[in-house]
């Protein structure tokens, strides 16, 4: 299979801006699908809202562009209605983790096999830069006028609360261990959560004074470091999985 | 064979009866009894206790998505919390039945008292247009055979299709023999997930290109819809009309309701829609035609009877049962006094 198998390119170009993270992820996504040799009769995808939502409609499999927050769900019933399917679920950091943070909560804790992709991105981009759930202490956006007064949420630490447990950090600076483990949580039977620290340039990016996308991504470059092995909790800066089999 | 089962439990049957082989809920009375009924019978069915409400409407959208019949079950505030998917139903054509046994609101209200008062929340409580099939049984046997009709009609329209009933009808038990009750099921149609190409999504859009700026498509779009919708609805025309040729007064009840005033049948004439939704308009018409009065006896304040004056263009009265207790002598009462 190739990887340009899985994207519909009809549907090119995207809704995303130049210099956004969003495609780095998407197409280490469908590198990832190409080389599980997944045929798309036994794929589908799932989305939330927001722009990293959008990515369902460029796959080139069945796919389901949900309400806010709900892609979890969907995706759930999808996967106990045909086990069969590999069902994906690619959508942001307010999606996955803000709106739809109970749905993480309860399908993590049943585990159901799901490979779930977020696009950690600090922020809610499609609709003008609101703060996320995700956005650093401190950091200005529209909803944070004066910074965020919060730390942001701990999305290993709720992943990890759940005994058996497959969670992953990954940058869309460090693209070949970005596409190991998306390969890897698709693989794995049960839920596995992959958070992709991304950034977004127009609507988070210059307002704090970064002057391109590319500006951005160099901070992951030097922000972000691979630890190697499985054990233990990943630190702030660190890169890698983290899992529990039994 | 018959044997004593209360309406909840013909829900069940009803549904397993239909297809049904998903089921994702979460508890409220008086609508849990549905899922109890189905907790325990993997693997014929897979069956899910959700986190919320909002979740088992996602989930049943998802399992339909891929090939199964589906259901979700609450009372109304977990309707209110379901209106998100039923606006995503809507919009991208998934067949699934929502069942909603209503208690007296607005939010806990009085916990668990029956009411009538999710009427509008059924034809509208999501946001935008679109035009729902909603359903109300009055009786055990009616549960039965107006679940199975549900599943029906949500293939035949792609929607999500609205099962009312009440808290007393929820939990009213009577002797019927439902493998008596003959009702022809409909197949499934939609091609499940895992065709290849096709995209599912709550935008506007044509073939799955998303057309969200598309003025004159929507307008298209939309007037297909409700093509699709009203011609689905026109096969599920459910209703009973006992004219009474000694009275000038029809009185117009549903559910619970009907069956109170069912004993007034010797005084008035009686019109019970099932098909709530899409309104019953040309039997609705014919029927008032005949008489000089119209009321509506519902336990709400006048939700429907509102909607049947908007069709009927004249005034129609009502009698507004409140509070969750329902009593014969007081509605005689009333209709008295009209
Ligand atoms: C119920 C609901 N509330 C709010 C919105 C508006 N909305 C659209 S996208 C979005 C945030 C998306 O943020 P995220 O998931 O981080 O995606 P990103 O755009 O950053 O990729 C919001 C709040 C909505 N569509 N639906
Ligand atoms: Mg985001």
């Amino acid at each position: 299979m190739d990887y340009k198998d899985y994207i519909k390119w009809e549907r090119m170009p995207t809704t995303w801006c130049p210099g956004c993270a969003i495609g780095t992820i998407f197409k280490q996504t469908a590198f990832a699908l190409a080389d599980l040799g997944l045929p798309a009769e036994e794929l589908t995808v799932v989305s939330g809202i927001g722009c990293s939502g959008r990515a369902a409609g460029y796959f080139n499999v069945d796919s389901v562009h949900a309400t806010h927050g709900r892609a979890i769900p969907v995706a759930e019933g999808i996967k106990r209605a045909n086990p069969r399917l590999k069902v994906i679920v690619f959508s942001g950091d307010g999606d996955l983790v803000g709106i739809g943070g109970n749905h993480l909560l309860h399908a993590g804790r049943r585990d159901i096999d799901l490979a779930v992709i977020c696009v950690n991105n600090g922020i809610y981009g499609m609709t003008g830069g609101q703060m996320a759930p995700t956005t650093p202490a401190g950091e200005k956006t529209l909803t944070s006028p004066h910074g965020s007064a919060y730390a942001p949420l701990n999305i290993q630490g709720i992943i990890t609360s759940n005994r058996r447990h497959w969670f992953a950090r990954a940058s869309t600076f460090h693209v070949a261990h970005l596409q190991r483990v998306i390969r890897e949580a698709v693989e794995r039977p049960g839920f596995a959560f992959v958070e992709v620290m991304a950034f977004c340039i127009e609507n988070f990016g210059r307002r704090l004074g970064f002057k391109s996308g590319h500006e951005m991504l160099t901070t992951l470059k030097t922000g972000y470091k691979l630890r190697p092995g499985t054990e233990g909790l990943l630190g702030d800066g660190e890169l890698g999985v983290v899992k529990h089999d039994s | 064979m018959k044997s004593l089962i209360m309406g909840n439990e013909a829900v069940a049957c009803g549904a397993l009866k239909a297809g049904m082989t998903f089921f994702a809920a979460y508890p409220i009375t008086p609508a849990s009894e549905i899922m109890h009924e189905l907790a325990d019978r993997e693997p014929e069915i897979a069956f899910v206790h959700a986190e919320d409400e909002i979740a088992s409407i996602h989930m049943a959208i998802g399992a339909s998505l891929a090939g199964r019949k589906a259901m979700t079950s609450t009372s109304g505030p977990g309707m209110s919390l379901k209106q998100e998917g039923i606006g995503l139903a809507h919009m991208m054509e998934v067949p699934l039945v929502v069942v909603d046994v209503q208690r007296v609101g607005p939010s806990t209200g009085m916990p668990t008292l029956p009411a009538q008062g999710d009427i509008l929340q059924a034809a509208h409580g999501s946001h935008g247009d679109y035009l729902p099939i909603v359903l109300s049984p009055a009786s055990v046997e009616e549960c039965y055979r107006y679940t199975i009709e549900a599943f029906n009609a949500a293939e035949e329209s792609r929607s999500p299709v609205i099962l009312l009933l009440d808290g007393y009808l929820a939990h009213l038990q009577e002797t019927v023999d439902l493998d008596a009750i003959p009702v022809a099921v409909r197949p499934r149609t939609l091609a499940p997930l895992g065709q290849g190409r096709r995209h599912f999504t709550g935008l506007l859009a044509k073939d799955g290109v998303p057309r969200t700026k598309d003025t004159a498509y929507y307008r298209e779009w939309y007037a297909g819809m409700k093509a699709r919708m009203l011609e689905a609805a026109a096969h599920y025309r459910f209703y009973d009309y006992q004219k009474n040729p000694s009275s000038d007064t029809l009185i117009v009840a549903f559910g619970i309701t009907h069956r109170v005033v069912s004993h007034l049948r010797e005084s008035y004439s009686l019109f019970k829609p099932v098909r709530m939704f899409p309104v019953l308009e040309d039997e609705l018409r014919a029927a008032a035609a005949e008489h000089a009065k119209i009321v509506v006896v519902e336990m709400n304040d006048g939700q429907y009877r509102g909607e049947i004056q908007k069709i009927l263009r004249r005034e129609v009265l009502g009698v507004s049962v409140l509070g969750g207790t329902i009593s014969l002598k007081e509605i005689r009462e009333q209709l008295r006094g009209l």
